[in-house]
Formats: structure tokens, C-alpha cells, sequence
């Protein structure tokens, strides 16, 4: 099981703020993860993957191709630009 | 220099605090920031570091003012609409503490501002509305190795990143937002944002540039900031704190970039996560 995040927007779109993730064995990096999370709709998909999200896990940005492990807590964080 | 009758009762509060005192006054009121941006992070900025002494402030924007921004940019009245930002704060922040020295360019941010050959700031502070000019100032901060203190806001949520280039030129705003993502389909124009969450995130912009003209005196501390990204949700009044990774290939700082300003920031990841 992992921990997921979703900050501010996302948590809007995906309708939770955190979410336990039980995960299959070939979704091993970041961006798996984003494509598996994206299969829950397309509003979240499309938000999961805009170009200036985020990802961080247990507390440090990470890039998409980060391998996770077991109990690992994943936040993504939509972009925030204005000013 | 020393400060005069006027500075020490203006100033009191700031002399009354062990690590500012006379010393970190006068390193204030020698101090030269440029601000990018006079919107909604931009307008608390000014007026912080305006009200503190920050001897030379320039100020960099193109936009004059709109009724729309009325309901967050808190240096302007209705009476200034239509009137260039950089002219109507100028008048404001004079109002406030004449003793400080304005320049003022009403133009985007770019070489006349912050020149290639070296431009003679303490710390430049980024509130721009977009990535594009976010990434420009990085890519010229880094390359001058001049501390950049960024921060954005839409909706109800703020970020906030530092980048203490004087002292580490490691990591920077491309290793946490890449430089090709283009610009993010929501934007204040198109979503909204909440005045407050500009403020808080401003005032941050404030201490934190305060802190970096601050270092090394009075016995102050002279490490390298951290590079945190923080962000702010304001529906829950949460603060969450992410360290920010120096990335190998990073066009702007990686390692075919030659290493140019002193150490590495990135810290051991255990020490890192025991401070978070
Ligand atoms: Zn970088």
C-alpha cells in the first residue's frame, strides 16, 4: 500500500485529499503511478498530467521516472504560476 | 553610515532585536533588491521592504493598473487606474519612507534590467504572473549568482521556493519545474485567487529577502539557505515543506553546466529530512 496525495486542485478533481493506493507489481515508478491514478477519469488524468505538475515523495520532489516503494507516500501538486 | 535621529526612531523596532541592531540596519539601508513584478505578491513586497529600510529597491513592471486588480494589489486605489503600475507605487512607497531610492522600469523583465555582465543587486525577488519570465530570472540569477526568492500563488494556494545563488549554485527553479512545461492552463485571469494568499506569500518573499540581506551580520549565520519548496493551502491554513533535488541533466544547473558559484546547497537527504 502507498500513501497519495493530491494537493489543492487535484484533491478537488480527484474528489479526496489522500487516498490509500494498493498497487500492481508493474506500476513501479512515479509515473506509472500517474498513468494508473488517470484511469479513475479523464478530468483527473488530464489534470495528473499537465507539464508543470509536480511529484513528490515522502517530502522530496522526485522526477517521473522515480521508483517507489511499499508504504512510500506520494504527493502530486498541481502548478501554481500567478502572481 | 550612520543613522541619523529619524532612522533610530523609525527604525526602533528594528534595533531593539539583537540580530538586526544598528549594524543590521545599516546593512539594510545599503542593501539593493530588485522586485519583478508589482501585483499581488509584488505590492507587499515593495511595501515591507520599504517600511524596513532596504536602502535601494527597483521595481520592474509593464501593466498599468486595472479595477481587477484592486481586489489584492494593495498599493493602488481606484484613482489609479490606468496609470503604470511602476509610477502609481512609486508615489505610495515615497509616501511611506522617502528615505529609500527607487528605480523604475515599465517593462518586462529582461537585459536592460538585469544585465548579462553583472548587475549590482543583493537579492532579486520573482513575482511574475508566469513561468516564462520565472524561468528567465533563474536562468540570470544563477548565471550572476544573485539569490532568488520566488513565489506564486493561484486560488487558494501559494509556493514559495528560495535559491541562494550567492552561496550554492545548486539546485534552481528548473530543477523543480521543468523549463520546456510551457505555461499552466489555470492562471488568475482564468481561476481566481484569494488577496490574502498573495499576502501571505508576499510577506514570506519579505522575510525571506530580509534573512539573505541579514546573513553574515551581527554573527548571523552565513549557510546557504535551504531549498525548500514550500506550499500554503489556505482552505486548511496548512503549510507543507518539500526539499527541492539538484536533477543531473538540468539545462540550467546540471552537470555539463560549468559549476561557477561556490558549494553545492544539497545537503545529506537524512539531515535534510530530520529539518523538514
Ligand atoms: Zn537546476
Amino acid at each position: 500500500m502507498i500513501k497519495v496525495l493530491f494537493f489543492g486542485r487535484l484533491g478537488d478533481i480527484a474528489g479526496a485529499e489522500e487516498r490509500k493506493v494498493s498497487v500492481p507489481e508493474q506500476v513501479r515508478t512515479v509515473d506509472d503511478l500517474r498513468q494508473l491514478l488517470g484511469e479513475d477519469g479523464e478530468a483527473l488524468a488530464k489534470a495528473l498530467n499537465e507539464p508543470q505538475v509536480m511529484v513528490a515523495v515522502n517530502q522530496d520532489l522526485v522526477e517521473w521516472d522515480h521508483v517507489f516503494e511499499d508504504e512510500d507516500e506520494v504527493a502530486f501538486l498541481p502548478p501554481v504560476t500567478g502572481g | 553610515m550612520t543613522l541619523d535621529r529619524d532612522a533610530f526612531m523609525r527604525y526602533s523596532r528594528h534595533l531593539l532585536m539583537a540580530d538586526v541592531g544598528e549594524q543590521g540596519q545599516e546593512t539594510l539601508l545599503e542593501s539593493r533588491v530588485l522586485v519583478v513584478g508589482l501585483g499581488g505578491l509584488g505590492c507587499p513586497v515593495a511595501l515591507y521592504l520599504t517600511a524596513a529600510g532596504v536602502g535601494h529597491l527597483t521595481l520592474c513592471d509593464p501593466d498599468n493598473v486595472d479595477l481587477t486588480n484592486l481586489q489584492r494589489q494593495i498599493l493602488y486605489t481606484e484613482a489609479d487606474c490606468g496609470e503604470p503600475k511602476v509610477d502609481c507605487a512609486l508615489v505610495a512607497l515615497r509616501a511611506l519612507n522617502p528615505s529609500v531610492t527607487f528605480n523604475t522600469h515599465c517593462a518586462v523583465v529582461g537585459d536592460s534590467v538585469l544585465p548579462e555582465g553583472g548587475a549590482d543587486f543583493d537579492v532579486v525577488i520573482d513575482c511574475t504572473d508566469n513561468l516564462a519570465a520565472r524561468h528567465w530570472l533563474n536562468r540570470r540569477c544563477h548565471e550572476l549568482g544573485i539569490p532568488l526568492v520566488s513565489a506564486a500563488a493561484l486560488g487558494w494556494e501559494g509556493q514559495l521556493m528560495t535559491f541562494d545563488f550567492a552561496r550554492g549554485s545548486r539546485p534552481c527553479l528548473a530543477c523543480a519545474i521543468p523549463e520546456d512545461a510551457g505555461e499552466p492552463l489555470a492562471n488568475c485571469g482564468n481561476s481566481g485567487v484569494i488577496g490574502p494568499v498573495l499576502g501571505v506569500m508576499g510577506s514570506l518573499q519579505a522575510i525571506a529577502t530580509l534573512r539573505l540581506l541579514l546573513k553574515g551580520t551581527n554573527g548571523a549565520d552565513n549557510e546557504p539557505y535551504r531549498p525548500l519548496l514550500q506550499r500554503f493551502d489556505g482552505r486548511r491554513e496548512t503549510w507543507t515543506r518539500f526539499a527541492i533535488r539538484p536533477v543531473s541533466q538540468c539545462p540550467v544547473c546540471g552537470d555539463e553546466q560549468p559549476e561557477t558559484h561556490g558549494n553545492d546547497i544539497h545537503q545529506d537527504k537524512n539531515t535534510e529530512r530530520k529539518q523538514l
